[in-house]
């Protein structure tokens, strides 16, 4: 497995200047922009919360995957390719953890045509496992923009005007080739309300340009990995919906896991039904989610019956998707010289050492950069806020 | 907003406005001041045009006594309109400003092709035949004819123009070719002879170089502009070629014998009119003897705009004897093309002096110098009086007549040479006589002798101290602007030798080498991998670029590079070129991506812009000197060596690396857009090289970019294009960048102006020393 293409030789590579991000400070020392770089990194996340404003919540996705002959290139480590895969599972994961009644798809595009790796579905497993496998790809020939978009809208366009429309698309190339006019196809897309955005990994290109502005998506060009990565996790969370979008009442359902065993008296093993038409896996087993409506099984959640058409989710699921809508102001920064009182973080309860803290703007208690990054990112509510409500 | 430039009180109609463009307001204005000539250097797409314009409007308006017009000239039609538009602005801003109406004129002047609105005449393909068609419609003695033969035909609009048109001015406001066309049409006035008329009060005309610089045409339009104008010209990097060209003539064995038939029909009208209408001949004769004082007289009242044609001694003189009948004069043009017609039956190259040329025409034909001198006017003269309808048909008799007029006028500053065949083609005889003209200070001295300030502007003038030298005039200011940036959005890098270490070059001791050939040709493959949309590639000859295309085509170096972006090639056609081009385009902007191989000193070198994703990369093969061994540049060479003291080789670095800026320049076209230059010769990284590059470009140049391979290329140009694709958005307050009104006023920014504004200064005038 770890035998690595011959060609991935670091030699062989292509020549880069990575010296020059470096920078000697008055004493000639590196030590200070090293740190530099290593704190900026870890604040990079950008914080755009959008305050009030109506969010699609329920997202159908179909990031297009580019496997043409450009994704061949070192440039990402081992190679685009690799690198964007590996990407995409934590992106994929991320989706469901932040979005869990969504859906997502994956379509990949090389030699003029454009595949389906997985249809819509809200499954991680099935796409992470799809993107694994994915790996192996040989990458040839060009990518087709026009044929990609328009399979992904084949599908698309047929789900309720409630849920958000979005296509992704990462594109290694500098060039598309089209078996029509595109702009023809940007038309309809605005029509259909798709949203397109695109994560360029070379340079920007005109035609992208214009597709992402027309149908009010997003595009960005990554610098780097870390930049990539990023760029992938600003699309992790929903996109505020637009106004005209249908809005209506969703039933959902709230099964209950029942845990039965062998030693039960009535328990019989029975099949998950989202099993059925899956080859993979055995499906037979005791226990389950059980749907309220039509008492079908299945073993994970979320997922739409496939019975009778109910979605399922579990209440922290929903109420994950909820914080979107009200998202943690961010923290004011402020240097630690300026911090009067005991210095250390509220949190973890580590000494500050860091050159900045940060303060809640609401019960103004002080935090480090890593509490300050897991408190938004994973918590998205401030653990003294919550404490000082319980208190009063 | 409202700016004051040294006490002078200027509107400009934007919000904010960038420091270069206010360091170019002062400088201009000293120029005025002074009443002196300027050279102004600053880069395309950081609005010069409107800095000019709203400076001496402005200036117009505090001191309508000592500035009556803005005459500007640019080089092409889309270029004059654009120079409108932004006036229009300005116009519509002062209006808002002052609250009332001004009556200020502006108009466009451009050629009867483009401001016919006759339906018959404008629907003519060709500028010689519209010209040609209108003439013998309007010229007086066809519409004297008209008068006892009311069934001739006529174009209603001139018609109306001369019998209303002249007594009411047009009303004030701003015209450009579309809206005089519009007005032409709603009077019912010819918009052509509207706007010759009205350029006499205009406050600003826009028009072409030539209307100023090539004395045939200068003679008819401009010339009783008042001496109080201030002259801009714009895009004026090859103002010198222009005025070359002006004043130079190619006679070929065609030529000859269409003017052989023309002299027939000459003939054969004269003896018809003797017969018929013999008077008339002798009216004409007697119209020679004054006829010439006559024009002596005009330009006396008021400087007129002299003809460098016609010197003033000519005009003290009577045409002389031997050419004063007609059939004399038909008898003088025969020996005169029977004598060029023998020296082009040569089998050697000749090259002589014109007082050569005339001791020998004096010998073998007794042709004396003094009727030759006459040969123009008396053609002219001759032409109306046989009333001849349609001149177009006798453009070789006329061409032949100028040349016998320059080469009798001028002993100095021109030459003569004949080639029996073209270097390529040695085998096959096509001879041809050029008389050069090597001073390009001859057509342009009038100018600068009859106007109180003329500015010369443009994009790529560097080195400067070059054209006051080469024009022959005293600027009083002379300064290069660079462009403030809020990023760096060029990227000149110089790449020396391929991934094998051997060095690129296209000197013509390598330029067949296999192995230059070879990695140029990886050079484009690879840019074409990781540029996005569109590549424009210079080669320095049509000749060159068939070679390697050719070569790169057995290589398969072509097919790879089709992967990546569809390929069109430049050609002499002008038709096949504008097709190329518009396929290109449509290339960039649906995703495939294009290249354009072109030449420099092309059409595409020259007028076309590549703004944003037309252009992202520009590649320079080859440093593009003129071609060397050409008879006509050895002598104008000499000739600058001995009269202006620069020294050949200087003078050729200087026009290749103009032109190699203007390739390079294409794709920069304002400070939103973003291109690479790749200077692919090793040659660019040598500093008498890379020191005449526009200021703008150099400080671009780190000591690091300056001798690459192929793949440090690559890799700087990955990251460049990466970081210039992140969103980039104008900061507006930032004072560096942008000036609003507010920190303008503040003493801070005007302090930090004045430093910068005196850096230019001191590089202008060091280069002169």
């Amino acid at each position: 497995m770890d035998e690595e293409p011959e060609i991935a030789k670091r030699w062989e590579g292509g020549y880069e200047r990575t010296w020059e991000v470096l920078k000697e400070d008055e004493s000639g020392s590196l030590k200070a922009t090293v740190e530099d770089i290593l704190f900026q990194s870890k604040r990079k996340r950008v914080i755009e919360s959008h305050g009030q404003v109506r969010l699609g919540m329920m997202r159908h996705l179909f990031v297009v995957v580019d496997t043409s002959r450009t994704m061949d290139d070192h440039d990402l480590k081992p190679n685009r390719l690799t690198s964007t895969l590996k990407l995409l599972e934590f992106f994929v994961d991320e989706y469901f953890d932040q979005n869990p009644i969504s859906q997502i798809g994956i379509i990949t595009t090389q030699n003029k045509r454009a595949q389906k790796l997985t249809d819509l579905s809200g499954n991680p497993k099935k796409h992470i496992t799809a993107l694994k496998k994915a790996v192996d790809t040989t990458c040839i020939g060009e990518p087709s923009l026009y044929n990609s978009i328009n399979l992904a809208m084949q599908t698309l366009k047929h789900m309720p005007g409630h849920t958000s429309r979005e296509i992704l698309i990462v594109l290694s190339s500098l060039t598309t080739c089209d078996p029509a006019n595109i702009n023809e196809l940007v038309k309809t897309l605005q029509g259909l309300k798709i949203r397109v955005s695109v994560i360029g990994l070379s340079a920007e290109v005109r035609v992208c340009t214009v597709l992402t502005r027309d149908t009010g998506g997003s595009y960005n060009v990554i610098l780097d990995e870390c930049h990539f990565r990023e760029l992938l996790m600003l699309h992790v969370k929903p996109p505020p919906a637009s106004t005209s979008s249908e809005c209506s009442l969703i039933r959902m359902g709230f099964p209950q896991h029942i845990i039965a065993t062998m030693s039960e008296q009535d328990a019989k093993p029975s099949f998950s039904m989202a099993h059925l038409d899956s080859t993979g896996g055995p499906g037979l087993g005791f226990g389950g989610y059980y749907c309220p409506q039509c008492r079908a099984k299945y073993t994970e959640l979320p997922v739409e019956c496939k019975v009778c058409g109910l979605t399922l989710v579990s209440a922290p699921h929903l109420a994950r998707s909820f914080h979107h809508l009200f998202p943690l102001d961010a923290f004011q920064e402020s240097p630690l010289e300026e911090l009067t009182g005991e210095r250390f973080c509220q949190a973890c309860q580590g000494q500050l050492k860091d050159q900045s803290v940060f303060t809640c703007p609401v019960c103004r208690t002080v935090f480090c950069v890593e509490c300050d990054l897991f408190i938004h990112d994973t918590l998205h509510c401030c653990p003294s806020c919550i404490h000082n409500q319980g208190m009063s | 907003m409202k700016l004051n430039i040294e006490g002078l009180l200027v509107y400009f109609p934007y919000d904010y406005i960038y420091p270069e463009q206010y360091s170019y307001m002062l400088e201009l204005k000293r120029t005025l001041d002074a009443k002196g000539h300027g050279v102004l250097e600053m880069p395309s797409g950081t609005g010069k045009t409107i800095s000019l314009l709203s400076l001496i409007v402005a200036y117009q308006r505090a001191h309508p006594l000592e500035v009556t017009k803005l005459v500007y000239c640019s080089r092409t039609v889309p270029e004059i309109e654009k120079v409108v538009e932004e006036l229009r602005k300005l116009i519509e801003f002062y209006a808002k400003e002052t609250g009332k109406t001004n009556n200020f004129l502006a108009l466009a002047l451009s050629s009867r092709k483009n401001l016919c609105v006759h339906p018959e005449v404008s629907s003519l393909r060709f500028g010689k035949e519209v010209d040609g068609k209108c003439h013998s419609l309007t010229a007086s003695y066809m519409r004297a004819q008209r008068q006892s033969d009311p069934s001739l035909p006529s174009c209603c609009f001139y018609e109306e123009f001369d019998a209303v048109g002249r007594q009411v001015p047009v009303s004030a406001g701003v015209y450009n070719l579309d809206d005089l066309k519009d007005y032409g049409r709603r009077k019912g006035w010819c918009p052509y002879y509207l706007a010759r008329y009205s350029i006499l009060h205009a406050n600003i005309i826009v028009y072409s170089y030539h209307y100023l610089l090539d004395p045939k045409i200068a003679d008819l339009v401009s010339k009783e502009l008042s001496k109080k104008s201030v002259v801009v010209f714009d895009e004026a990097h090859n103002i010198d070629s222009v005025c070359i060209d002006s004043m130079s003539v190619n006679i070929t064995r065609r030529t000859l014998d269409r003017c052989q038939l023309n002299v027939d029909t000459l003939q054969s009208t004269i003896q018809r009119i003797k017969e018929t209408d013999a008077a008339k001949l002798k009216e004409e004769y007697r119209q020679l003897l004054e006829g010439l004082k006559e024009a002596s007289v005009a330009r006396e009242t008021d400087v007129f705009l002299s003809n460098p044609v016609l010197p003033d001694e000519i005009l003290q003189e009577a045409v002389p004897g031997s050419i004063r009948t007609a059939e004399h004069f038909i008898g003088f043009l025969k020996r005169f093309l029977e004598y060029l017609k023998s020296r082009l039956r040569t089998h050697h190259v000749v090259q002589e002096s014109a007082p050569q040329f005339l001791k020998d025409i004096f010998e073998k034909v007794c042709i004396d110098r003094k009727p030759m001198r006459f040969c123009a006017e008396r053609l002219h003269s001759l032409l109306r009086t046989l009333e001849i309808a349609d001149v177009a048909d006798f453009s070789a008799i006329t061409l032949i007549s100028h040349f016998a007029t320059l080469v009798s006028t001028y002993s100095k500053g021109f030459t003569i040479i004949i080639e029996p065949f073209e270097d390529k083609t040695p085998t096959i005889a096509n001879p041809v006589l050029h008389f050069s003209c090597m001073d390009a200070s001859i057509a342009i001295k009038p100018v600068f002798e009859r106007f109180q300030t003329v500015i010369i502007t443009s994009g790529t003038l560097s080195p400067l101290d070059i054209y006051p030298r080469i024009l022959d005039f005293r600027p009083v200011t002379m300064a290069s602007f660079t462009m403030t940036l809020a990023r760096t959005c060029l990227c000149p890098l110089i790449v020396g030798r391929g991934n094998d270490q051997v060095a690129l070059s296209s000197k013509f001791e390598t330029r067949e080498d296999f192995a230059v050939i070879r990695n140029y040709g990886n050079l484009l493959l690879e840019m074409s991998a990781i540029v996005p949309d569109g590549i424009v590639a210079f080669f320095t000859s049509y000749v060159y670029m068939e070679n390697i295309v050719a070569s790169w085509y057995e290589q398969g170096i072509l097919e790879n590079v089709q992967r990546n972006k569809l390929i069109f090639i430049e050609t002499p056609d002008a038709a096949e070129t504008s097709m190329a081009l518009e396929k290109y385009q449509e290339a960039c902007e649906n995703g495939r991506g294009a290249i354009l191989l072109s030449v420099a000193r092309g059409k595409v070198s020259e007028g076309i812009d590549f703004v944003h994703h037309y252009g992202r990369a520009v590649i320079m093969f080859g440093v593009p000197y003129v071609y060397t061994q050409s008879r006509i540049l050895k002598a104008r060479l000499e000739y600058l060596r001995d009269q202006f003291q620069i020294r050949e080789n200087d003078f050729l670095t200087f026009d290749a690396m103009r032109h190699a800026a203007q390739c390079v320049g294409r794709v920069i076209r304002g400070k939103t857009d973003y291109g690479l230059m790749i200077f692919a010769d090793k040659r660019y990284a040598r500093a008498d090289k890379r020191g005449k590059l526009p200021r703008w470009i150099q400080e671009q140049i780190t000591d690091s970019s300056l001798n690459l391979s192929i793949d440090e290329t690559i890799q700087l140009s990955k990251h460049f294009l990466r970081q210039m694709a992140q969103p980039f958005k104008r900061v507006r307050t930032c004072p560096q960048h942008t000036l609003s009104p507010t920190c303008l006023h503040s003493t801070n920014t005007l302090n930090m102006l004045s430093v910068e504004e005196m850096m230019p200064k001191y590089t202008g005038c060091g280069g002169k020393k």
